[in-house]
């Protein structure tokens, strides 16, 4: 136990082989099992008989070559990009509201956290019901206010649908968005904006010269961070619109889901799993390197 | 033991006297099964879809007498509709089934041949005097997996006051029911609502429409096809029919309509009951509307059907297949009928019950031209339920055009 | 807490700030707002609730607690299961990658940092086929082994950012003392630690309560049915009944809110530490 011994090398692991085992089990061992499982034939009775014979790369040919893919594709393009727009804009621009110091500043930056930590389950529940086109809050104020005559389509079109999960998905992450974002507002120097301020800079130069530069590379692990988040998220779109209408709101997460769970061809849903790690692997990629070697120098 | 049928009930169904449905039901005598009785259960688990709460409870009524009967209590447990049939395949395999499961029934044939269900034949259950129709739905490969207590279909449903208010009568074709639904609508209420639902709930509302225009499952780019999608999508294009028909389901089309926000809506008797306890609703019910006067309306035929999977232990299956053969005798089965406005499946207790409350007897006729939904593909079937249900989807949401929707849906359909 | 670098604005301007502050939360907010107030509506087949809960009936909250009640102990359970799980797991992990001397640390970490980027669904589509094998499907233990993959590597990032923080002379003074690494870790490494195992512990539960996926995937029967899963079930079944299915949303949104409370501090640390280690 004291000294340097031939156990001391060994002790030291015992403390992190209960932590690796796990992560091996329940993300090294289910990564490499989807391989396995996207290279043969589930049915719905394999699990019954045992029976998934191999087909080699025949599910990612069909899931990859089938029409619903690029259109899951593109969605899943436009609810990553539209949500991180979204979700950084208001972010940063609620960020730089509460940088200011105000009575109740610090009380109401926390309350605003509320968003991100529901259960995603009861804010698509509760949005679900304010979206509705005949009965739902907001088309009743829009209505009340004379902006539209008969209602926003929200959940009953296929571009308002994929615009009202993309909205919920900005709402969920603003907090996230404006918490970071406001520690890396505090972390700039006071004297540099002091210094500005004498050389008589307005806020907008402030903004472009000192603040952005500083807090760019924050900025960039937000956004990526955000990435990985969005494009697995599921629970939104399934309780919210379920994919539809007319698979309008499908993404690669959801499709897997569906794939696996809903028609039970666990090969297919394990090809299309395996993509999207491929996408968030490049996210991963780039936050850890990039990301992480900007924001410690 | 059963069941006592409310005399509620019996009132209620004497209102139903302008009913004129259509569906068929032919067939003889029930009778209970047997079963040879060993080991020692004293309770099996059930699982169906019927989620609303008064629903929900009358079938555990029925569960509880039929299981006293074979000596067991019954755990009864609902799930909704679309979420059914996935949780079954997952129960399959994951050895998790219930002793005693209830099936919408066109799924049977697609469950059974994943080896989840037993046949029946072998716990001497009687199947014999059924509806030919649903006695085939039920049965995989020459053996019967499943019984159904009673068989309904869909027809149209109207709020009398508000027919009478706007001075119009009830539509008989699309033509009618175009011009009934825009002059029913006003602001805060729509004329007509179905349930465009992307399930298979919406592919069974569709249907009606589909069959009576010629239209055929095994071929869905055709003229009468798209006509049949034009109707749904000029309703909603109008204004008559909500948008969010799309994400309806059923029982959501019956909660606008009782809310008084549809005047008319597609739906099945099996609502009648709940609709019958809503205050000032008076409500009627016809035929579904076809194309052209002369057509002959083809529904499908609705109910669902009670199989024993293959769970723990023979014991297990004896036993549920005892509470099985209960809930599809001849004095359940009537019992059931009255209670949800249905139609017994056995032939003979159809008969009986059409003497009992003459009232009914348009709905029994109604029911026997009605087609079962797997009757021509068979398997096959959740396949082009899955590409009609797309199609309509892509067709109301103007994604689009009728033609293009159905066209994609059929090569879908015979695709890999 | 000394807030940020402009704090010699006048009072009037800071005033108007906080006006403007609260304006801000009130949007942000009302959806929750809404979902409470719709909660404490009358039953019935109503589609549209008042802007405000003028006649507050709770009838929604006890049609909630009979349908959902078990489900809420069930997800209490879980995620207090998970939030341990995840503290006893990562905790001497943390501690050995953060002060010990570790051959191999630094590929750990990195494979810590890659885990949370796989997609939950990829884990479970794999997962699922395992534990209907070892009939881990329907089991407290499976979900909450599951449902820890998010609580693990994050507690892990948290802790040992705590722990490196921790100065090196201490350890040095109580192994010289001659305390072996078990003792070092339970009676200086830990306690020291206390506020990152709170907000690890903290987010490991919230993770846990309000995991949807594994919920859904994991379990073929009612025996081990979260409140997430259950809200999703309630509102496909009954959807004239929405002032319980909004009880039951409150009744699931009530911890992540009384921690937010309770534990802001701890929150707010979370958060950025979780993120920017």
């Amino acid at each position: 136990m004291r000294n340097e011994g031939r156990w001391e090398p060994v002790a030291r692991w015992l403390f992190v082989t209960p932590a690796v085992g796990y992560l091996l089990l329940f993300f090294g061992l289910p990564v490499a099992e989807n391989v396995v499982m996207s290279l043969r034939d589930y049915t719905a009775t394999t699990f019954y008989t045992g029976d998934a014979p191999f087909v080699g790369p025949r599910n990612y040919f069909e899931t990859l070559s089938s029409d619903q893919f690029p259109q899951a594709l593109l969605t899943t393009v436009v609810f990553i990009v539209g949500s991180l727009a979204g979700q950084f804009t208001l972010g940063l621009a609620l960020a730089l509201f509460f940088a200011r110091a105000f009575p109740l500043g610090g009380v109401l930056r926390s309350l605003l956290l509320l968003p991100w930590l529901l259960p995603m389950v009861v804010s698509a529940t509760t949005w679900r019901w304010m979206l509705d086109t005949d009965t739902g809050v907001v088309n009743h104020a829009l209505r009340a206010l004379h902006l539209v005559p008969s209602g926003v389509p929200w959940l009953t079109d296929t571009s308002g649908a994929l615009t009202s999960v993309i909205l919920v998905n900005i709402w969920v992450g603003i907090p996230f968005n404006t918490v970071i974002l406001h520690g890396g507002l505090r972390d700039i120097p006071t004297q540099l904006y002091e210094a500005a301020e004498l050389d008589g800079a307005g806020p907008l130069t402030t903004f472009r010269h000192i603040t952005w530069p500083l807090l760019r590379p924050v900025a960039g692990v937000v956004l990526l961070l955000g990435a990985i988040y969005t494009v697995r998220v599921l629970d939104i779109i399934l309780v919210m619109t379920g994919g539809g209408p007319a698979d309008a709101t499908q993404t690669l997460a959801t499709r897997a889901y569906d794939l696996s769970f809903q028609q039970f061809e666990f090969g297919r849903g394990a090809a299309l799993g395996n993509v999207l790690v491929l996408v968030s692997l490049v996210f991963a990629v780039v936050h850890l390197r990039a990301g992480r070697r900007a924001l410690h120098g | 033991m059963p069941p006592a049928v409310r005399p509620q009930a019996r009132r209620i169904t004497a209102l139903l006297g302008s009913v004129a449905l259509v569906l068929a039901a032919a067939g003889c005598g029930g009778g209970a099964g047997s079963g040879s009785v060993s080991g020692r259960v004293t309770s099996l688990t059930a699982l169906d879809y019927y989620t609303d709460a008064s629903e929900h409870a009358q079938w555990s009524e029925r569960l509880t007498a039929c299981g006293r009967t074979a000596g067991v209590r019954i755990e009864h447990r609902s799930v909704p509709g679309a979420s059914l049939v996935p949780r079954v395949l997952r129960q399959a395999s994951s050895r998790t089934l219930p002793d005693l499961l209830m099936l919408d029934n066109p799924d049977v044939q697609q469950i059974a041949r994943t080896g989840a269900l037993t046949p029946l034949d072998r716990y001497g259950v009687d199947t014999g005097g059924f509806t030919k129709s649903i006695l085939a739905a039920g049965t995989y490969h020459g053996k019967v997996y499943g019984l159904a207590p009673t068989v309904s279909t869909i027809a149209l449903f109207y709020n009398k006051d508000m027919l009478a208010e706007a001075g119009v009568g009830v539509p008989r074709t699309w033509d009618e029911l175009k011009a009934a639904a825009a002059r029913l609508t006003r602001p805060g209420r729509y004329g007509m609502a179905v349930d465009a639902n992307a399930t298979f709930e919406g592919t069974w509302q569709f249907l009606p429409f589909l069959w009576s225009n010629g239209g055929d499952e095994r071929k869905l780019d055709t003229p009468q096809a798209a006509q049949a999608l034009r109707l749904w999508v000029d309703l909603v294009g109008s204004g008559s029919m909500s948008k969010s028909v799309l994400n309806w389901t059923q029982a959501d089309v019956h909660d606008q309509f009782v809310a008084g926000r549809t005047a008319m809506m597609l739906n099945g008797p099996w609502r009648i009951s709940a609709m019958e306890r809503t205050r000032n609703l008076h409500w009627g019910v016809a035929p579904i509307p076809v194309r052209a006067p002369g057509q002959t309306l083809v529904t499908p035929l609705g109910g669902e059907v009670w199989t024993v999977p293959r769970s723990s232990s023979e014991a297990r299956r004896q036993k549920a297949a005892r509470v099985l053969a209960c809930l599809t005798d001849s004095t359940h089965m009537l019992a059931t009928a009255k209670q949800y406005f249905t139609v017994p499946s056995r032939t003979a207790v159809a008969s009986r019950y059409t003497e009992q409350v003459p009232t009914m007897r348009a709905f029994v006729r109604s029911v026997e031209r009605a087609r079962a939904r797997t009757a021509e593909l068979g398997v096959r079937w959740p396949r082009a339920a899955t590409g009609i249900y797309t199609a309509v989807q892509a067709a109301l949401t103007g994604e689009r055009t009728p033609e293009e929707a159905l066209r994609r849906a059929q090569q879908s359909t015979t695709g890999p | 807490m000394a807030e940020g670098r402009t704090a010699r604005r006048a009072p009037a301007r800071g005033r108007l700030s906080t006006i403007a502050g609260i304006v801000l939360l009130a949007l942000m907010l009302f959806p929750v707002y809404w979902m409470v107030n719709a909660s404490l509506q009358p039953a019935g087949g109503v589609l549209r609730g008042d802007w405000f809960p003028r006649h507050p009936d709770l009838s929604g909250y006890a049609t909630a607690l009979r349908d959902q009640g078990r489900a809420l102990v069930t997800s209490l359970v879980v995620a207090l299961g998970s939030a341990v799980l995840s503290l006893v797991l990562a905790a001497p992990a943390a501690y050995a990658l953060a002060l010990l001397p570790l051959r191999g640390g630094a590929p750990v970490m990195f494979g810590v940092l890659v885990s949370q980027t796989v997609p939950g669904i990829v884990v479970a589509n794999a997962l699922y086929g395992a534990y209907s094998d070892l009939g881990l499907l329907n089991s407290y233990g499976g979900l909450i082994l599951a449902d820890s993959t998010a609580g693990v590597p994050f507690a892990i990032i948290v802790l040992r950012a705590a722990m490196a923080s921790i100065p090196r002379e201490v350890i040095e003074a109580a192994r010289v003392d001659g305390a072996g690494q078990l003792r070092v870790f339970a009676s200086i490494v830990l306690p020291v630690s206390r506020n990152a195992l709170i907000t690890s512990g903290l987010f490991a539960f919230l993770f846990a309560w309000s995991d949807f996926l594994f919920a859904l995937t994991l379990n073929t029967t009612e025996t081990v049915r979260p409140i997430t899963l259950g809200l999703y079930d309630y509102v496909g079944a009954h959807s004239n009944q929405w002032n319980a299915i909004m009880a039951t949303a409150v009744l699931a949104a009530v911890p992540a809110a009384a921690l937010l409370v309770a534990a802001q501090r701890h929150v707010t640390a979370g958060i950025t530490d979780g993120a920017l280690d």
